[in-house]
């Protein structure tokens, strides 16, 4: 469609109609031959994929593979270095966020990004707001109108007038599929939608794409998890190190295994799991009826002996972090602590650091690492009030012998300790952090989410590295919302749901049907 | 909402929206605002009956209107997160301007309009494009241009001060509407509404407050980000520059410290704080700032007429500037956890993405 | 990849010449050429010879205070804070020391006394910002008109003067000796700068400091006590400000409310034109050295020069401009876009509506209504 004819549908007042999709035929959209460098990083080269009318088009690969730039050129937000789009048999040229969305084509970010201040009504329509009768004016009673029709076309229930930072995270992104409608946009793609949902959420939102690709959109989707992968695509695209190495047209057909090989390039050695008699180490750390104040969890209690390694499952959301945050003493709670048998009282993260207790935090970018700061320094970074001295002033040499000391335990890959962690990839990133938390001579560890963020070939080694953990004496907490890990790596696994402990299982009795179960809230003792 | 049945159900979803709006009307700012000004003024009028006399009033109302319409700019400027340090020179310099040349050539209040306001839209774009297309942050930019702007206050004045004016400025500057709302209200209110309605009815106005509650998903939706923080400015500029009219013909008489003397940086941030609009935008309005400047005028005034201290004048201005934000932090109140943090400040980066994206 | 053998990573790169580095060599550059410029121009700024330099490094003591200033604000601006109440408080420290001097105390009590409830304030400051988690532009803000306010009404309608002769010449105008004439106020300086350097760079302090400044998240998570962190440079900027409003005095011969905010600008002018980010973390003291000479220099340089007295107040500010103006031009130019920008300035997830803004959780959707 014409940049004309796109701007004329704008300009045209909304109604709520969405059957009325004349002139908007299904559409493919191809991208040919795209290369794409942040920098010095290449994130696409020479790659070509195209997405068919009335399918839900699947792309998957490692972190850093390229598929979120792939859909961010795609739909304007990025310009490629080389290669072209070719929009219904058309090609696009220098395509912005702006004209794709006038040509039909929308991205549903991975965080929704909304103005949280403004009505759900208005980000509805932001950017395309109608007009009203006066010049420059603004239509609010049409606004209203139309914008009830959108939301049940979703399936969102709620008032318009609701401020958009007090929607749930299913219902900003469900908000943000209707914004793809008022667009009049048929191709719709999802940068994965699915990691902050819980699974009935997951389940409303592929519905969603199912109605949307029986109306033959254009649909195209990220994800990480590799089941709802197989489950709901119609095509599965494989990048691995920005380029396509693999297409599945029939994923009924294909296994993880295949794709996981396709994504990893090589055959992982499967681990196994491995069986620990722990019934005689002691007890190290204790939580007694752990309740905090705003409800988020409740009565929790549980034990973790020297060496074990205990596994929190659950959606998300339901609380595990919250728990973990207030022992390591980020977040106020009533209940009791004891580490080593005592109570630890006044909790607070330099108090816990001293006692041996850390906490490897969920989001690593923004409470995890310091972009800007040197490696060594981000190394060093929990234990500041114990970096060595030469007289009165702190010595950087020693400093940098035991920051990489502490880099080499991890093997963390970075050009040097002096390089900005930013300029890491995600997986040794994660690894630095590990060296981080390692420096502080931890007896109890709390890692939340440890994989994330990190491809496939990595988290192996991180599983490696919290095996050489608790085999040396510590005692280790793990959240994770990837059941397999937690079947992996755990030796119990405690299930929590909506704040309460549901279920605990031992041994060979972790897997994953059992652990899917509880954490939905089948309960299981 | 779909077409409302007669269902129980749907009665029920409309009486929780009406609840739902008289909650959000009860938490806006401007009618506390409104009652607490009142009882000030009812207050001091019974401790000092001279205060509620309509001369008072019309003085009052007078001294508020400067400060009132550089609030209304300092608040657009406010909703897209930025800051404007250097709203005094500009006063000054439009003050300064105009009333040179009404002095020398007598010209009416009505043929300098165009002279203040042209003033202060050079002044407030350059001061956007310094923040725009130079990315200096606003903070920094402003006190940049504050200095220089001074300075070019400074030199304007030569050391002189406008001291005689045509009579219709002192006419417009002190004489009453209809007692006791003196004339000078009028441009007050008009600004206030016109920007009111500019900002929840137009497209710009409504792309304001996208911008300021997300940059990068404004930018998305088309709205060309540039345009409104150099615009925003802009405005600002321009309604200092009138600020600067107004308050020629409210003190008939400008000189190289005008602006300065009236603390009117201070008290333009404290206005918009007062009046509901956050530092880190995308929240507010100017009617919360426009009575904020009527009352922070009346307290000020109470405070010389109850014989406090007058050396204290601006500690009373921060002491409400603090009170001002303690309110804003305790309504927004957040849980304990680290996890959250209370608003963006320009002032304080939040975390980079990192790493490799997929 | 699992099977990869990990050798342990390079220590890092002596010589590494990154940002930080290419600005203090322009900084110096730029230093260089503006004594070149006013040496080559005015005979008169050069006392001839080393000892007899007077006048070049006379001069300093015009604007040294401001510098020690500029290195109080410069520990909050590393920890991502400003204050704005700083020169405020030197005047405040100022009348301070002086009515407790008329009051009859030991002037040199007086001002050590003055110096440790400046630090108590500054402290206190930081404590209502982090308490109540209030932002520091605004506090500060409030904080220093407060403290003018209770400068005004303590000096009175005369403000105090008459301090000894000793004093004023210690603090103030003298130097070290007839021989040597080095400006006492330059070796104060000298040992703050020093002092200030070695603090951030090298102790532990200052590493939690700029860490802080960096991501105060990550830095909590890590156990730095951000908080105190916070507390402790508002309570060295009050610290800085004090020990410049003593020597502002004793230049001056008279302790006032308004000699001390005129120095505000300046302060954080030579503070981000010598590198440090406004956002916090990033920058040197060194830089901040460099520039408060660059701009202390300025403004007697341009009065001997014979240029007009109000450009002479303009040129810190143009200066600040034109150096930020640049360093914005050329990022735009390395391919900086302006999404990387939103992004640094306001996050990815600025203003997203996943992580909690000034929200209230349940109520506060005001519309936007003007």
């Amino acid at each position: 469609m014409s940049p004309t004819a796109a701007r004329a549908r704008d300009e045209r007042t909304l109604h709520g109609d969405l059957g009325d999709r004349s002139g908007t035929a299904a559409v493919r959209y191809e991208a040919r031959n795209i290369a794409k460098a942040f920098g010095g990083a290449r994130a696409l080269s020479g790659v070509s994929v195209t997405f068919e009318p009335g399918e839900i088009h699947t792309l998957v690969g490692e972190n850093g593979a390229g598929k979120s730039t792939l859909l961010k050129i795609m739909a304007g937000i990025d310009q490629p270095d080389v290669g072209e789009l070719v929009l219904g048999g058309e090609i696009s040229r220098s395509l912005t966020p702006r004209s794709a969305q006038l040509q039909g084509i929308y991205l549903v970010p991975q965080e929704p990004s909304l103005m949280g201040e403004l009505s759900s009504l208005e980000n509805l329509f932001v950017g395309i707001i109608p007009r009203g009768h006066l010049p420059f004016s603004v239509d609010w009673k049409e606004m209203e109108r139309s914008a009830g029709a959108y939301f049940q076309q979703v399936g969102l229930h709620i008032d318009p007038w609701t401020p958009a930072s007090q929607l749930s995270i299913a219902e900003q992104q469900l908000l943000e599929c209707a914004r793809a409608l008022t667009h009049r946009c048929n191709v719709i793609f999802f940068d994965e939608p699915t990691s902050p949902l819980t699974a009935r959420d997951a389940e409303i939102l592929f519905e969603l794409m199912g109605r949307l690709r029986e109306r033959k959109f254009t649909i195209a989707f990220i994800s990480h998890r590799l089941e709802e992968v197989l489950a709901i695509s119609d095509r599965i695209t494989v990048l691995r190190d920005s380029r396509v190495v693999a297409e599945f047209d029939d994923p009924k057909k294909t296994s993880r295994e295949q794709l996981v090989e396709a994504m990893v390039g090589h055959e992982i050695a499967v681990r196994q799991r491995r069986n620990r008699d722990l019934s005689s180490a002691e007890t190290v750390l204790e939580l007694e009826n752990l309740s905090a104040p705003d409800g988020t969890f409740t009565e929790i209690s549980l034990k973790v002996r020297r060496g074990e390694v205990l596994g929190l499952a659950g959606l998300v959301g339901s609380g595990r972090t919250e728990t973990a945050e207030s022992v390591f003493g980020l977040r106020r709670a009533t209940g009791t602590v004891l580490l080593a048998g005592r109570p630890y009282v006044h909790r607070k993260p330099a108090t816990s650091i001293a006692a041996g207790l850390i906490y490897l935090p969920e989001d690593r970018g923004r409470n995890g690492v310091f972009a800007e700061v040197e490696v060594a320094r981000n190394i060093t970074a929990a234990i500041v009030p114990h970096l060595p001295k030469r007289g009165l002033l702190l010595s950087q040499r020693a400093e940098q012998a035991v920051a990489g000391g502490a880099a080499q335990r991890t093997r963390v890959v970075t050009p040097s300790l002096g390089a900005p962690i930013k300029a890491l990839s995600g997986g040794n990133q994660q690894r630095a952090m590990f060296s981080r938390w390692l420096l502080a001579d931890p007896k109890v560890a709390i890692f939340d989410e440890p994989t994330r963020g990190v491809d496939v070939g990595a988290k192996a080694d991180i599983y490696g590295i919290i095996d050489a953990i608790s085999d040396s004496g510590v005692a280790v907490l793990m959240i994770s919302s990837e059941l397999e890990e937690l079947v992996l790596v755990c030796d119990r696994v405690l299930a929590i749901y909506e704040g309460h402990i549901v279920g605990e299982i031992a041994g060979d009795d972790i897997t994953l049907e059992r652990l899917g179960a509880m954490i939905v809230g089948g309960s299981q003792k | 909402m779909s077409a409302a049945g007669t269902s129980s159900a749907d009665q029920l979803a409309a009486r929780q929206q009406r609840t739902a709006q008289v909650r959000r009307f009860m938490r806006r700012r401007e009618p506390p605002l409104v009652i607490v000004t009142l009882l000030v003024f009812g207050v001091t009028t019974l401790l000092k009956p001279g205060f509620g006399a309509s001369n008072n009033v019309s003085f009052m109302l007078a001294t508020a209107m400067p400060l009132a319409v550089l609030a209304v700019g300092q608040t657009v400027v406010c909703l897209v997160r930025g800051i404007d340090l250097s709203v005094a020179p500009v006063l000054g310099i439009a003050a300064v301007s105009t009333g040179f040349l009404a002095q020398d050539h007598g010209d009416s209040v009505w043929s300098m309009i165009p002279l203040a306001i042209g003033i202060g839209i050079g002044l407030g774009f350059v001061n956007g494009l310094f923040i725009t297309y130079a990315r200096i942050p606003p903070i920094i930019a402003t006190l940049g241009t504050y200095t220089v702007y001074s300075g070019v206050q400074q030199l304007i004045c030569n050391s002189a001060t406008v001291v005689t004016l045509p009579t219709q400025y002192e006419a417009v500057g002190i004489h009453d509407f209809i007692a006791p709302i003196p004339w000078l209200v009028i441009p007050g209110i008009v600004v206030t509404v016109v920007m009111a309605l500019i900002l929840r009815r137009t497209k710009w106005g409504r792309s304001l407050y996208a911008f300021g509650n997300n940059a990068d998903a404004s930018y998305r939706a088309g709205i060309r980000v540039n345009f409104v923080q150099l615009s925003a400015y802009t405005v600002c500029g321009t309604l200092a520059g009138l600020g600067g009219l107004v308050y020629l013909c409210k003190y008939t008489s400008a000189g190289y410290v005008s602006g300065e003397d009236i603390s009117i940086q201070l008290q333009s941030i404290a206005c918009v704080l007062i009046g509901g609009t956050t530092l880190t935008g995308g929240k507010g309005g100017v009617v919360g700032s426009f009575i904020a400047a009527i009352f922070l005028t009346v307290v000020l005034e109470a405070v010389i007429v109850l014989k406090i201290n007058f050396d204290w004048e601006n500690a009373v201005v921060g002491v409400l500037l603090l009170a001002a934000i303690l309110v804003d932090a305790y309504q927004n109140r957040q849980g304990a956890s680290m996890r959250y943090s209370l608003g963006r400040m320009f002032l304080s980066r939040p975390t980079a993405r990192t790493g490799a994206t997929s | 990849m699992s099977v990869e053998v990990a050798k342990a990573p390079r220590a890092r790169r002596r010589g590494r010449f990154d940002t930080d580095d290419r600005w203090m060599v322009s900084l110096v550059i730029l230093l260089v050429v503006e004594l070149l410029y006013f040496n080559l121009g005015i005979s008169s700024f050069w006392g001839g010879g080393w000892g007899g330099a007077t006048s070049f490094l006379g001069e300093s003591e015009s604007f040294l205070y401001g510098s020690m200033v500029a290195l109080g604000v410069m520990f909050v601006i590393f920890a991502g804070d400003i204050d704005l109440s700083v020169g405020y408080m030197a005047s405040f420290a100022g009348v301070m020391m002086a009515e407790f001097h008329i009051g009859g105390m030991n002037i040199w009590i007086a001002s050590v006394l003055s110096v440790v409830i400046a630090a108590v304030i500054g402290a206190v400051q930081g404590l209502v910002i982090t308490y109540f988690k209030l932002e520091s532009l605004l506090v500060t803000l409030a904080g220093g008109y407060i403290l003018n306010s209770a400068a005004v009404a303590w000096e009175g309608p005369v403000p105090p003067y008459n301090f000894p002769n000793s004093y004023d010449s210690a603090l103030g105008t003298g130097t070290l000796s007839s021989a040597i004439q080095i400006p006492n106020q330059l070796i104060i300086f000298a040992v703050l700068a020093v002092f200030a350097t070695l603090l951030v760079h090298r102790t532990r302090f200052g590493r939690q400091l700029v860490l802080v400044g960096h991501n105060r998240h990550a830095a909590a998570y890590a156990g730095v006590r951000v908080s105190l962190t916070r507390i402790r440079a508002f309570a060295l900027s009050a610290t800085f400000s004090a020990i410049a409003g003593m020597c502002l005095a004793a230049n001056y011969g008279t302790a006032r409310d308004d000699l001390g905010p005129v120095l505000l600008l300046p302060a954080i002018t030579c503070v981000v034109l010598g590198g440090v980010d406004i956002f916090g973390g990033r920058g040197r003291v060194a830089g901040v050295i460099i520039a408060t000479f660059i701009i202390g220099w300025l403004t007697p340089g341009l009065l001997d020069d014979g240029v007009n007295d109000t450009w002479t107040l303009m040129a810190p500010g143009i200066l600040l401009l034109a150096a930020l103006t640049i360093r914005g031009v050329v990022e735009r130019g390395k391919g900086v876009t302006f999404r990387d920008k939103l992004e640094a300035r306001f996050g990815p997830t600025g203003g997203a509506v996943a992580a909690p803004t000034a929200a209230a959780p349940g109520g506060g959707g005001e519309q936007n209504v003007p």
